[in-house]
C-alpha cells in the first residue's frame, strides 16, 4: 500500500508531530507509515485521511502487489 | 488504541531497580553460604536455602517482568504491534531452546531457570531493539 501523506502534509504545511499529534500517535508510527514500512489500521487510516479532509482512497491506495 | 494488561510507564524504572537490587541481594546471600537450591539436593520446603532462592528468583523475575510489561510514554498501534510480535519471538525462542536443552541438558533443575528468565530477557531485547530502530529512522530524517 502507498500513501502520499507526505504531500498531504506540505499542502496542509504540518509537521509529522502535529499530525502525530492530531491522530493520537507517536511520531515514529507517522515516519514509518510515510516511509511505507507500517501499513496503519483501518482506524488509524481514516482518522489521517479526516485531519487531511480527503476521502480515504486519495491518501492511501493499493499497489500492484497487494 | 486501548492497552490493557500493562504497567503504568514508571513501572518500567522500578523494573529496572529490582534488577540491579538482585545482584546485591544474591551476592550477599552466597557470601553467607546461601547456595541456589538447584545446585543441590533438595532441603525441604520454606528452608533458609529455598527462601533465599525464593526471594532472589522473585525479587528479578518480578523486576523483568515489570520492565516488560510497562507502558510505553506514547502507547500506539505500532507499539502493540512491535509488542506482539516480539513477544511470538520469544515465545519461539524460549521453546526452541527448551527443546535443545530437553535433549543435550541432564541437569532439569536448571532449565526452571532457563524458562523464567528466557521469554522476558528475549522480549526485552527485541522490543527494545526495535524501538531503538525506530526512534534512528526518525532522528536520520531529522
Amino acid at each position: 500500500m502507498k500513501n502520499n501523506i507526505r504531500v498531504e502534509r506540505a499542502i496542509k504545511n504540518i509537521t509529522q508531530g502535529e499530525l502525530a499529534e492530531q491522530v493520537g500517535v507517536s511520531r515514529q508510527t507517522i515516519n514509518t507509515i510515510e516511509s511505507n514500512k507500517y501499513v496503519p489500521s483501518t482506524i488509524l487510516a481514516l482518522k489521517i485521511a479526516r485531519v487531511f479532509g480527503k476521502a480515504l482512497e486519495e491518501v492511501f491506495m493499493l499497489e500492484d502487489g497487494d | 488504541m486501548k492497552s490493557k494488561f500493562l504497567f503504568p510507564y514508571w513501572c518500567r524504572y522500578l523494573g529496572w531497580g529490582l534488577v540491579m537490587l538482585h545482584v546485591p541481594l544474591s551476592m550477599f546471600g552466597r557470601s553467607h553460604g546461601m547456595v541456589n537450591v538447584l545446585d543441590k539436593p533438595s532441603t525441604g520446603l520454606f528452608t533458609g536455602e529455598h527462601l533465599f532462592f525464593i526471594y532472589t528468583s522473585l525479587v528479578m523475575v518480578s523486576g523483568l517482568f515489570l520492565a516488560a510489561f510497562s507502558r510505553e510514554k506514547v502507547e500506539d498501534e505500532q507499539i502493540w504491534q512491535v509488542r506482539l510480535d516480539s513477544l511470538r519471538w520469544a515465545i519461539f525462542v524460549n521453546y526452541v531452546v527448551l527443546i535443545i536443552s530437553l535433549v543435550f541438558i541432564e541437569d532439569v533443575g536448571h532449565m526452571l531457570d532457563l524458562n523464567l528468565y528466557v521469554p522476558l530477557v528475549f522480549f526485552i531485547i527485541r522490543f527494545r531493539w526495535v524501538i531503538y530502530r525506530l526512534n534512528r529512522s526518525l532522528s536520520r530524517e531529522g
